[in-house]
């Protein structure tokens, strides 16, 4: 979790990238290598301490905004924080979300205590198909400027991915 | 203005160190020096491996093949540098030599007298120094020597430190995986996602990286550090005879020099004879030997490609680098798991000094462009109370980097906040290398939760950690530097590493049992807290029916929290939860109506959990 540091500028700008959620992966990369190359400290390896100062916390900030705008989720909750949107520790589901996970959540801690491998592998790729739905619903509501869709997808996506994180967990002891 | 400055900076470094600027690998086991010489680099000597092995004879020391067999010679201080006497003690039988020492340094003893492993590193690096400046016709300027990826701070340190004694300028220290892929890159023009399968003699590096346009990012490092073609040497020992561990010293080094040979010699031919043991050694035992130590290589292959977040499908290449991958059996492993044939096109022994001469030629101003993006191998974090650890940089995350993140008090008036900086991948703070320790003081007393702390952590490209707390109310600051992996050993970071996953599930109960006695502590309190004003106010609500059940309730959670059960003390929370609803209910009922009206998931989740 890359956390902008208070004296950051804006994380597009200092990757020189337009500040928007549909941002191809391969130009993201690029924009960062060609940074890289002129910011990396190595290249100021020689240079006045002040100087090499100055480098040294360019090249972090840039490696921080890296980190954050690379994945879609990250980009989408850049986005919505400078738009001065939060999304807290706490936030809710609609009703039927809630369900739906929790009836999903018990499946899998079913299929973990049985130690049935073959049940955790087909949920995992049933809620990896759920979540590139819900980045497909990332793209639409942004490009339908619906700022509350943008953020009630991100806290799907919260759950998603903490249930994908389980779901690797119980992969893992077998 | 900065930019004013750097360009008269820039061409006085070109002009003051344009030549003779040297790569080094020191390796466990042999070590090479290469430069750059018309834009591609070479190896130095016509032999060019040294074996890493050194003698001490009267005044005069003899260093590399002439060493080699040598009566008291010193071979494989690679292991030892930067270490304790604690971090080598599963080494330290093994090795054909007495130390001594405590926790934060060992020494060799030699024919009476004690040696340092930095000086007879250094020993080694003058040698390799002398025949580059031979070899180059004047003296050494820079020199950039490799580390295994997985070394830490003091053994970066101790290496750095050997170079200075040796009369080098270090430019840097730099991850053998990462030289090889730069090797790779340069001269095969290789580009696209590459895995780095480092086998040596001591030491196993998995790196994972990106190539393109003179960019090389590290995607994701692990390894295993306590393994290497040396364990191999003995485990074929064990294998032909069983009680290896408890024979003599001398012995045990000759069996295994023998074993070593053998494992060579199976290289080019099906089978060999074990001298002095009338047996013969196949590719099937030695296959059947390697095994174990080849299936800890490719679980941290599995744990490295996962954290990339890449599959075996999408890697373009796999490169061997260390002389232990020369062995068949290392390259059947590795080709099977990676599912294609490896690279080995480059000489495996030489290609970590090759891209160590490119590197320095970068630094000493050469006409390459190269930027490599290196990691920080292991996540930093923060102890939370109750003892589970906060992580703010998880490993693998490129460096320079930074981390800021905002806790609040958990005690009513507390006035400290102590702050226990650790390195690991564990839940819990015990299971991690703890690095520092300090405490912000001059916290204004407030309510619990009030008063928030602002923990800063900074990792600059040497690796290097500061840690800065400033408390939000009254900005009161205070900071530390640490280094990050300070006194943590091979073996440390990597069993960190492999319990990390090993013990996954006991940590998770672990972390459960810690939470749930702090949710249970909260809970007490506010209970306490709420009876005892309810019984100041005015109209009392508080059932004097509902207060012994509350009582009852509270002594039984109590009891339960002096337990290691989690799922008792959340029976027990629930219990008291359910005996003070009636309460609880009239206090809400009173209290503002708006909140608390929607559940929310984590409480839907605590309430069906169990």
């Amino acid at each position: 979790m890359a956390v902008e540091s208070p004296s950051s500028s804006n994380f597009f700008e200092l990757l020189g990238l337009p500040a928007r959620f549909d941002l191809d992966p391969s130009l993201i990369e690029r924009a960062f290598f060609d940074r890289s190359k002129e910011l990396h400290p190595d290249r100021f390896a020689s240079a006045p301490a002040a100087e090499r100062v100055a480098a040294l916390s360019r090249s972090r900030a840039l490696n921080d905004a890296y980190q954050t705008l690379k994945k879609p989720v990250g980009r989408a909750q850049y986005l919505l924080e400078r738009a001065g949107v939060t999304i807290g520790d706490n936030e809710r589901l609609d009703p039927a979300q809630i369900m739906e996970v929790l009836e999903a959540r018990e499946e899998l801690a079913e299929a973990r205590a049985a130690g049935n491998t073959a049940k955790i592998e087909q949920l995992q790729t049933a809620m990896r198909t759920k979540r590139a739905a819900a980045l497909s619903d990332l793209e639409k509501a942004f490009a339908a400027d619906d700022t509350a869709g943008v953020k009630a997808t991100l806290i799907s996506l919260r759950y998603i991915d903490r249930y994908l994180e389980e779901c690797d967990a119980a992969l893992d002891e077998e | 203005m900065l930019l004013q400055i750097s360009e008269p900076g820039e061409s006085q470094i070109k002009e003051a160190c344009k030549q003779r600027v040297v790569g080094i690998d020191l390796g466990t086991t042999n070590s090479l020096v290469a430069y750059v010489a018309d834009g591609s680099p070479i190896v130095i000597g016509e032999d060019p491996i040294v074996p890493s092995v050194v003698k001490y004879a009267g005044k005069d020391v003899v260093v590399g093949r002439e060493a080699v067999g040598v009566d008291g010679a010193l071979a494989s201080v690679k292991r030892l540098i930067g270490r304790g006497m604690k971090d080598i003690e599963s080494v330290r039988k093994l090795l054909p030599y007495e130390l001594v020492g405590d926790d934060r340094s060992v020494k060799l003893v030699v024919d009476g007298k004690e040696v340092s492993p930095v000086e007879v590193s250094a020993e080694i690096l003058k040698s390799l120094k002398l025949r580059a400046e031979a070899a180059l016709g004047g003296p050494i300027e820079g020199a950039v020597i490799t580390v295994p990826a997985y070394f830490d701070d003091a053994q970066r340190q101790a290496t750095r430190d050997a170079g200075r004694l040796a009369g080098l300028e270090v430019m840097r220290l730099m991850a053998e995986p990462t030289a090889a892929a730069v090797a790779y890159g340069l001269d095969r023009g290789s580009q696209g996602m590459y895995a780095v399968f480092d086998l040596g003699g001591g030491t196993f590096d998995i790196s994972i990286l990106k190539l393109v346009e003179g960019v090389f990012e590290v995607r994701a490092t692990g390894g295993d550090s306590a393994l290497g073609g040396d364990d191999l040497d003995r485990a074929i020992a064990t294998g032909i005879v069983p009680e290896l561990a408890t024979l003599p010293r001398a012995e045990v080094t000759k069996l295994v020099a023998e074993a070593r040979r053998v494992k060579e010699a199976l290289t080019d031919r099906e089978a060999e004879a074990f001298a002095g043991k009338n047996v013969r050694v196949d590719r099937a035992q030695l296959r059947e030997w390697a095994k174990p130590l080849l299936e800890r290589c490719l679980k941290a292959c599995r744990r490295v490609l996962k954290d990339a977040e890449l599959t075996r499908e999408q890697l373009d290449g796999v490169i061997l680098v260390g002389g232990s991958t020369r062995s068949p059996v290392v390259r059947e492993a590795v080709a099977e798991f990676f599912a294609k044939q490896p690279l080995a096109d480059l000489d495996p022994d030489q290609v970590v000094a090759l891209g160590a001469a490119v590197q320095a030629d970068v630094l000493g101003g050469g006409e390459q462009q190269v930027v490599l993006l290196d990691v920080v191998p292991l996540s930093l974090g923060v102890e939370m109370m109750g003892g589970v650890v906060e992580k703010l940089i998880h490993r693998n995350t490129t460096i320079p980097t930074g981390a800021t993140q905002t806790f609040a008090t958990y005690a009513d008036n507390q006035t400290g906040f102590d702050i226990h900086v650790l390195q690991g991948e564990r839940e819990t703070a015990d299971a991690c290398r703890s690095l520092a320790r300090f405490t912000l003081r001059g916290v204004p007393p407030m309510i619990a939760g009030m008063a928030r702390v602002e923990i800063t952590f900074l990792v600059d490209a040497d690796g290097l950690l500061k840690v800065m707390a400033k408390e939000l109310t009254t900005g009161k600051e205070a900071s530390i530097e640490v280094k990050p992996s300070y006194g943590l050993s091979d073996e440390e970071v990597e069993r960190m590493l492999i319990e990390s996953f090993e013990f996954a599930e006991t940590d998770l109960a672990l972390r459960n049992l810690l939470t749930e006695r702090v949710e249970a502590e909260r809970i007490l309190a506010a209970t306490r807290g709420a009876f005892v004003s309810d019984a100041a106010a005015s109209e009392h609500l508080l059932d004097p029916e509902v207060r012994v059940a509350g009582d009852a309730a509270m002594q039984a959670l109590e009891t339960a929290m002096a337990g290691d059960d989690h799922l008792k003390i959340r029976a027990a929370i629930e219990q008291l939860d359910l005996a003070t609803k009636p309460f609880a209910q009239a206090r809400m009922n009173r209290a503002v109506e708006a909140q608390l009206r929607g559940l929310t998931l984590d409480e839907a989740e605590s309430q069906v959990s169990h």
